[in-house]
């Protein structure tokens, strides 16, 4: 067969083109990735203040910018400890070692029981009403039950505040990779059934990659979860860091010192946002080749 | 030899059982090409399926080479393309087509060999580090023919391979199937099912018509045109005429069927 009868289809073309320094190329992909994010920021920045002013809203109860600004570079306690924003960040860090290591842990057991369930229908049938329901309890409940009893027991307090990150985490792995297991094609099944393929190569060559996608996506939902669970296990009384306390702290002199509440939501918010990122660049790298694109 | 003797197959379903298969005495030569051509529902993929041990038959027995199907399928002896190319998406084409054979164990340096030698064969060589996306339908399932090619099998099981494409890149991937098939040591076992008379009687030596509800083999035709078959075997009266006799069969076909 002739090579030039090969007519290769559109989407061809459209993949990345592979040049020796595309910097150009870079900065462009950059400057529309970056713009939109710039863009929204400075609306809620000009929303921010202009709603300051329309509605004639104190200080008391939204700070100006410039407050927080302020506030981001006072030193803590009364000028001998650090800057508050490097505080914060510090404590945001704190939480996203125990939010890291719950969503390993969490991750890991949502992944053992999704494959637990698909090897043995009955166990999912037996088991999955628990899961669900354990996910119907509020967290706010369960942190100061764990925390609190690991504690007594003696154990380091970050055992009892991944476990609580941890517990908000395999819920969404075991629901998705559930459905992930099960998503390769009855084609696609019944070529390994054709090649007299045994049930580990069928696990390692087309039931595992198949559920990668629908792993990711759960891994998205559980990074944030993750997050949420460090700080709500860090409420309980007794912690002395992470960004749960400092939201404690906060919320104790909002009255005197509003500012501080609002830096100490700011940093838990982007402490989620990065935590997904990094879900999402793990996806990008793991799956693109098979794309060709980002997934979405 | 492929046997099919006194072979039914009925499916549960809401409605009561249906019967997809009634009553199928068949016999198929080794190196023989077989094309399965009938309406919808008249149960030619499922004689497909059941020579592949991708379903048991109800009543009657299916041979493969004097063993059963499942034996046949553990011994390898099937290749099978699909419809839909079925590659996998997150394997470059090299690495679909080298599949089977790793799955059979078979050694890195004999794999990637047999691949080169079969994308060059279906004229994808310079598709190898591809992924199936990238590349239009027509290559995709060529990538598929190079799959089932990989281990060499003794059969052939083909379903509609060729029905999701366009005419001009169908009757050049027949061709292709032609040379390929004949081209081989020892020729493949092909069963080849289709919707398309024209394909059917230039590809096969014998054509099956099959009639629906319940499905079974209304009649066999022997295509008599000489092999090798070419651009020429399209325009030859002889071809013609042919597909004309299918065609008539299966207008019987349906007409019986309406009576019922």
């Amino acid at each position: 067969m002739a090579e030039e009868t090969l007519v290769p289809d559109r989407r061809r073309t459209n993949a990345t083109p592979v040049r020796a320094f595309p910097i150009r190329e870079l900065l462009r992909t950059g400057a529309r990735r970056v713009t939109p994010v710039l863009l929204t920021v400075l609306i809620i920045l000009v929303f921010w203040e202009v709603s300051k002013w329309l509605f004639a809203i104190p200080d008391q109860r939204l700070p100006s910018l410039g407050a927080l600004v302020e506030a981001m570079f006072t030193r803590t306690q009364g000028g001998a400890g650090p800057l508050l924003i490097i505080q914060m960040l510090l404590n945001a860090w704190a939480t996203f070692k125990v939010a890291a290591g719950g969503f390993l842990i969490g991750g890991l057991l949502g992944f053992g029981l999704a494959l637990l369930f698909t090897q043995a229908p009955p166990l999912e049938r037996g088991f999955l009403p628990y899961v669900i329901g354990s996910q119907t309890v509020p967290i706010l409940a369960i942190a100061p039950m764990v925390v609190v009893g690991l504690g007594r027991m003696g154990a380091e307090p970050w055992v009892a505040k991944m476990i609580v990150a941890a517990y908000l985490t395999f819920f969404p792995v075991t629901i998705g990779m559930l459905r992930g297991l099960r998503a390769a094609s009855p084609l696609s099944r019944d070529l390994m059934h054709s090649y007299a393929a045994g049930p580990l190569q069928t696990f390692w060559k087309l039931r595992l990659p198949v559920s990668l996608p629908y792993l990711f996506t759960a891994l998205k939902v559980a990074a944030s979860a993750s997050v949420i669970g460090a700080i709500v296990a860090e409420l309980p009384a007794g912690s002395r860091e992470g960004i749960g306390v400092m939201i404690l702290n906060a919320a104790q002199f909002y009255n005197s010192r509003p500012p501080a509440l609002y830096l100490a939501i700011l940093v838990a918010g982007l402490l989620g946002v990065a935590a997904y990122s990094l879900v999402a660049l793990a996806e990008r790298l793991v799956l693109g080749a098979r794309y060709g694109h980002e997934p979405r | 030899m492929i046997q099919f003797d006194r072979v039914s197959k009925t499916y549960p379903s809401g409605a009561g059982p249906v019967t997809a298969l009634h009553d199928v005495s068949l016999q198929i030569a080794p190196g023989e090409f077989v094309a399965l051509i009938g309406p919808s529902g008249c149960g030619k993929s499922t004689l497909m399926r059941l020579i592949g041990d991708l379903e048991q038959p109800t009543t009657g027995v299916v041979s493969v080479g004097g063993k059963t199907p499942e034996q046949a399928r553990r011994d390898r002896d099937y290749g099978i393309v699909f419809q839909a190319p079925v590659l996998y998406e997150w394997r470059t084409i090299r690495k679909n087509v080298e599949l089977p054979l790793e799955i059979m164990g078979r050694p890195a340096v004999q794999r990637r060999a047999r691949s080169q030698s079969l994308l060059q064969l279906v004229g994808l060589s310079d598709f190898g580090d591809a992924y199936p996306h990238q590349l239009s339908g027509g290559m995709q399932q060529r990538a598929a023919i190079a799959r089932a090619l990989s281990f060499e099998p003794s059969i052939l099981l083909m379903d509609e391979p060729f029905g999701a494409l366009d005419e001009i890149t169908r009757e050049r991937l027949q061709l292709e199937l032609l040379s390929i098939w004949s081209s081989a040591a020892e020729r493949p076992t092909v069963i080849f099912v289709t919707h398309s008379i024209p394909e059917a009687v230039f590809l096969a030596d014998r054509v099956v018509v099959m009639s629906p509800r319940p499905g079974r083999v209304q009649r066999i035709i022997t295509i008599d045109l000489p092999r090798p078959r070419n651009f020429e075997t399209r325009e030859a009266a002889r071809f013609f005429s042919l597909v004309t006799e299918v065609r008539e069969q299966l207008r019987i076909t349906e007409a019986l069927n309406m009576e019922h």
